[in-house]
């Protein structure tokens, strides 16, 4: 080795941390006689400033080559260390601490016998340093775009965010308008601000921000890369109207003879082939729905394409696929209501027009809604009188649904309980709970604002409901009396679970995130890291990460928006150099490496070479390691037989050099 | 079917294939000058296919000497039994050879006059371009029809206390010579340049003694283990007469006993035991 | 057995979870054996078999592997993998006659200084009660 090991080791006293449990100067003695140290001291405080300077002259003076620290724990100061090393000629990763306060003197109380720890695992750094060998971290390019999975209220919020300060974003949504769930929200808590006058403002500008590009009927259909540089492919689905052309005018949902029912209004009313999701869209422009157009299933109509006045329809349009280059991703593909119909047969498994869901309430209650804002039961277009609400309807029951809380529905039932109570003068209110749960600003108080004004709080469960005559009766215990209850209710609003939304799963497959059992995404530390994912440049936002309500999804957002704007702002990021390497000399391409790593960072690869004996030109399988998807955990190296595969800073080498100075 | 009338339907096969061109060679046994050994025999020329033999001592593994030609010119032939099969699926999931490059005549095996016979799971070829001939048995064999149980190796020793069996090992690796014909011969031992002839400091001593002859045997368990395919080669193969097969026969027993039926070879697609995890795996860690 | 007989065991521990755990136990400054030589990893599934053979080779008293509680790898998966490593590894030691209670794998998380204390205490009296 080009090398020496002329290793210089310094012992700490840490005050009295360490000098006062050891013996330092015993240390010192023992440091000088380990092979390859050519210089020990010690000092009081080596992290100080005085404390460094005295290391770094050391160097100097010495010639030293490589680097131990007998201190505190690396996870401290081995940094503080390294950054100190960028002032020498030796390279920071030519360094090795041993660990002599967490692990020996504060631990300890035989004096003799930590020093002899002490002294052993300033032997193993100075075995480990004498096979370490200089890293570089390496630079990989920034593209600076960054894509955003969703157009829910979480999206915008991040795609507005990032947009805001500089960087280009696109924006994908699946439906034809961005909004997501909260579009079709009537009023917000606690504040009641109409849902839609604090959104559709903020889905205008993102159609006329000129950072943002909107892509809406599109769908991600393949990431590959890395943070930085991922290669996206998005399907821009076939819309069969000219956008570059629609004024947006309606004449031709207005004109469509074919109806179907509006998902947008959960069922409640219907809505021509060719539509707009709702007035306010954004884009604001209508799209065919082809399972719905009978001119495309049949050939028969074309309608549209005849009162269009600027001949916009196109029913030839096909789907196209898009490929971007894209540095950070933000997911933010929200939630579905659970479908309570398959869980909660008692409650007739929609059999009953007049028992909805919570959702389909802010479509009754919505202004805009297909009521306009009365509240009218389904089924005969009656006022009711009497509204049962039941909570945690497959939430917080793991038995029937699932056994998370879904945080918003004690205060959406408060939100629906009000504004029935609002509504319907005289109306009666009934709210089934198991708790509630209110923390948030404002949260309790408008709580105990629905109360007062009359909602009536029943802690229990319906067990049961049934038809009687007009009315829907529902049965369940109050708990807190312990006697059976039975409400004759006009309309029941179950407040349902929110579930991953549909295909949420294949976008984190795609992506290589991990999510927890329910399906929710998993962020990279549940306190610390709550928007970054384990893989690089991927961040979460809003409610596929949990549920939560729109305040919390909008922190959240912004709050990956930050993440994605710090790293868009760098052209480009070092990348620990402390990660797997292939000796390909050694590789046989066996590939048992490829299935260990958690990051897919591994690939086999056809590489030219030589056949061994014959010189004959041939191609074989090399694993490669793409620097910057590896981690550097070093899973990989142990499922390699040959070592051909080993991880920088703790090679094999290294850690068996360790061991061995143990039984020198 | 007598193994005669079989050794003559193999020379002809052989025959065949040399005269039609379409292998480069074909991969078989020929007897020795020592009886009841055969040894392993390339019929590179179509007059030669008559040196082929076919008897009760037909037993070295045939598939492992596909690695001296990973990129042939032509398809390799290969005659192959139900261990040779087993060899050849894993030496195509470990990407040592391709498939494509075979020829593969599949001989459904009455089983040899070999210890290992006796355990033997899978007498019929698993993978074949042709079957030589009908098998006489049903394919496989259940593990309650076998004279001898799976891990007979493992179980001789794990039936002793732990004292005897490091004892035991002692002396095993005290008369281990470090030749590595058990690694030469392996089906699954097929790395570039073994770690045990390594010049560096690497994992594996120069030191003679059992000590270190006992790390080289249990490493070589432990990076055969889940991918063996409990052919016994390594033991029988070994100068000094050593029964090592007990160590990787322990591993897959263990693998047994933690996740289920498992038996390295059968398909070349699936995944070793060691490359993949369950969620609820078993533990006993705390 | 002699009276003063100090068994020498190493660990091998991930630096996100058991090493921190330690340094915890440190900052509390709890009290036990000095038998334990820790040797830092990034990951138990850094944690190759052969460490352990190369360590009882060397003379080793005892050997113990710590990583994060499955389903907390901050890696995601490696302890996975050590899961699955370890328990043949140990299988394999004892069968081949080294006594499984000097091999220990152990979970032990960030926060929990005082499994790390009770682990090596508990290993230590363990294996210093097996003798040389």
């Amino acid at each position: 080795m080009a090398l020496s090991n002329k290793t210089g080791v310094f012992i700490c006293h840490c005050g009295t941390n360490i000098a006062g449990a050891l013996d330092v100067h015993k240390v010192v003695d023992a440091s000088r006689a380990l092979p390859g140290v050519a210089y020990a001291a010690d000092y009081k405080y080596l992290c100080s400033e005085p404390g460094q300077q005295l290391i770094l002259d050391a160097i100097k003076e010495h010639g030293l080559k490589r680097i131990v620290i007998a201190s505190c724990s690396p996870r401290m100061h081995e940094i503080t260390f390294r950054k100190m090393l960028k002032k020498s000629n030796i390279n920071e990763y030519l360094l090795e601490i041993a660990n002599i306060r967490e692990q020996a003197s504060w631990v300890h109380t035989d004096f003799d016998k930590a020093t002899e720890k002490a002294i052993d695992l300033v032997r193993m750094a100075v075995a480990k340093v004498g096979k370490s060998e200089p890293l570089k971290a390496q630079a990989i390019p920034i593209t600076k775009r960054a894509l955003v999975i969703g157009g829910g209220i979480a999206g915008i919020q991040a795609a507005l965010d990032i947009a805001d300060a500089g960087h280009e974003v696109v924006l994908v949504e699946r439906e034809c308008s961005i909004g997501g769930r909260m579009v079709m929200l009537d009023k917000t808590f606690p504040t009641l601000d109409c849902s839609a006058c604090i959104s559709t403002p903020k889905m205008v500008d993102v159609s006329a921000h000129p950072n943002i590009t909107l892509m809406t009927s599109s769908e991600v259909e393949e990431v590959q890369g890395y943070i930085g540089n991922f290669k996206v492919k998005v399907r821009k689905k076939a819309t069969y109207v000219n956008h570059d052309i629609c004024t947006g005018c309606g004449l031709c949902e207005e004109k469509c003879p074919f109806k179907v029912e509006s998902d947008f209004d959960r069922g409640l009313s219907k809505r021509p082939a060719i539509y707009k999701l709702f007035p306010q869209a954004v884009p604001a422009k209508p799209v065919i729905d082809k399972d719905a157009c009978v001119k495309l299933k049949t050939g028969k109509c074309g309608v549209c394409l005849k009162i269009c006045p600027l001949n916009c329809i196109d029913y030839e349009d096909e789907d196209k696929t898009v490929e971007l280059d894209i540095g950070a991703i933000v997911v933010a593909t929200g939630y579905k209501p659970a479908k309570w119909q398959s869980m909660y047969n008692e409650y007739g498994a929609g059999r009953f027009e007049d028992v909805i869901d919570g959702l389909q309430f802010e479509r009754l209650v919505n202004a805009s809604g297909p009521t306009e804002g009365k509240i009218k039961r389904p089924s005969d277009g009656k006022e009711p009188e009497t509204v049962v609400i039941v909570k945690c309807v497959g939430s917080r029951d793991p038995k029937k649904g699932h056994a998370y809380c879904s945080r918003a529905c004690c205060m959406y039932a408060a939100k629906h309980a009000h504004q029935i109570l609002e509504k319907l003068p005289g109306g009666r209110v009934f709210i089934f709970y198991i708790d509630i749960r209110t923390p948030g600003k404002g949260y309790e108080e408008f709580y105990d604002n629905t109360r007062k004004d009359g909602a009536v709080y029943v802690r229990g469960r319906i067990s049961r409901i049934f038809r009687e005559g007009d009315t829907l009766v529902c049965q369940g215990e109050d708990s807190l009396l312990g006697r059976q209850v039975r409400i004759n209710a006009d309309l029941v609003v179950l407040e349902t679970a929110m579930e991953p939304a549909e295909g949420s799963a294949d976008v984190l497959n795609m992506l290589g995130c991990a999510k927890n059992d329910d399906g929710w995404a998993q962020e990279a530390h549940p306190k610390l890291r709550p928007v970054e994912t384990q893989v690089g440049g991927v961040f979460l936002a809003g409610v596929c990460q949990g549920p939560k309500d729109i305040p919390d999804t909008v922190a959240q957002a912004s709050a990956s928006a930050a993440k994605v704007i710090g790293l868009l702002n760098k052209d480009e990021m070092e990348t620990s150099p402390m990660i797997a390497a292939v000796a390909a000399d050694k590789c046989s391409g066996c590939g048992a490496c490829e299935p260990i790593c958690p990051y897919t960072a591994i690939t086999l690869e056809k590489t030219p070479d030589r056949e061994p004996g014959t010189g004959k030109k041939i191609e074989r399988s090399v694993a490669n390691v793409n620097a910057g998807l590896c981690q550097g955990c070093g899973a990989c190296t142990v499922a390699c037989r040959t070592g051909a595969i080993d991880l920088l800073g703790f090679r094999n080498t290294q850690i068996l050099q360790e061991v061995d100075a143990l039984w020198q | 079917m007598t193994n005669e009338q079989k050794q003559t339907l193999m020379r002809e096969r052989a025959a065949a294939l040399m005269k039609d061109g379409a292998v480069s060679y074909v991969i078989g046994w020929r007897e020795t000058r020592f009886p009841g050994k055969t040894a392993i025999f390339f019929v590179r020329d179509e007059k030669d296919a008559d040196m082929l033999v076919w008897d009760e001592y037909t037993i070295p593994l045939t598939a492992k000497y596909l690695t001296e030609n990973r990129w042939p010119d032509k398809k390799i032939g290969i005659f192959a039994r139900g261990c040779d099969s087993k060899a050849i699926n894993r030496l195509i999931s470990d990407n040592q050879v391709e498939r494509e490059n075979l020829y593969i005549i599949g001989l459904p095996c009455e089983g040899k006059k070999d210890d290992r016979c006796l355990s033997c799971t899978q007498r019929d070829p698993l993978i074949y371009d042709e079957l030589l001939w009908e098998p006489e048995n049903a394919t496989g064999t259940s593990e309650t029809d076998l004279q001898r149980a799976r891990f007979f190796r493992a179980e001789e020793v794990e039936s002793l206390p732990t004292d005897a069996r490091f004892a035991h090992w002692e002396d095993v690796y005290a008369r281990c010579i470090r030749c590595y014909a058990c690694r030469n011969v392996c089906p699954v031992c097929t790395c570039r340049e073994c770690y045990v002839d390594m010049h560096r400091t690497g994992f594996q001593g120069k030191h003679h003694d059992a000590a270190e002859n006992r790390v080289f045997g249990v490493t070589r368990a432990f990076h055969v283990g889940d991918r063996c395919i409990e052919c016994g080669e390594c033991e029988r193969v070994c100068p000094m007469g050593l029964p090592i097969l007990g160590q990787t026969q322990k591993i897959i027993k263990t693998i047994e006993g933690l996740a289920g039926t498992y038996e390295a070879g059968m398909d070349p697609e699936a995944d070793s035991f060691l490359g993949k995890f369950d969620l609820d795996d078993k533990d006993t860690f705390m | 057995m002699a009276v003063d007989y100090e068994p020498k065991i190493i660990a091998f521990c991930c630096n996100w979870c058991t090493y921190t755990g330690a340094d915890l136990a440190g900052l509390n400054r709890m009290k036990y054996p000095e038998n334990v030589r820790v040797v830092r990893v990034p990951c138990s599934g850094r944690v190759n078999p052969q460490f352990i053979l190369r360590a009882f080779r060397r003379g080793a008293d005892g050997v113990m592997v710590c990583g994060c509680h499955p389903g907390d790898c901050h890696y995601s998966t490696g302890n996975y993998f050590t899961r699955r490593r370890f328990m043949l590894m140990r299988e394999l030691l004892e069968f081949n006659g080294i006594d499984p209670r000097r091999f220990h794998a152990r979970w032990i998380s960030g926060s929990e200084a005082a499994k790390f204390r009770d682990t090596v205490t508990e290993v230590t009296q363990l294996i210093r009660s097996l003798g040389k």
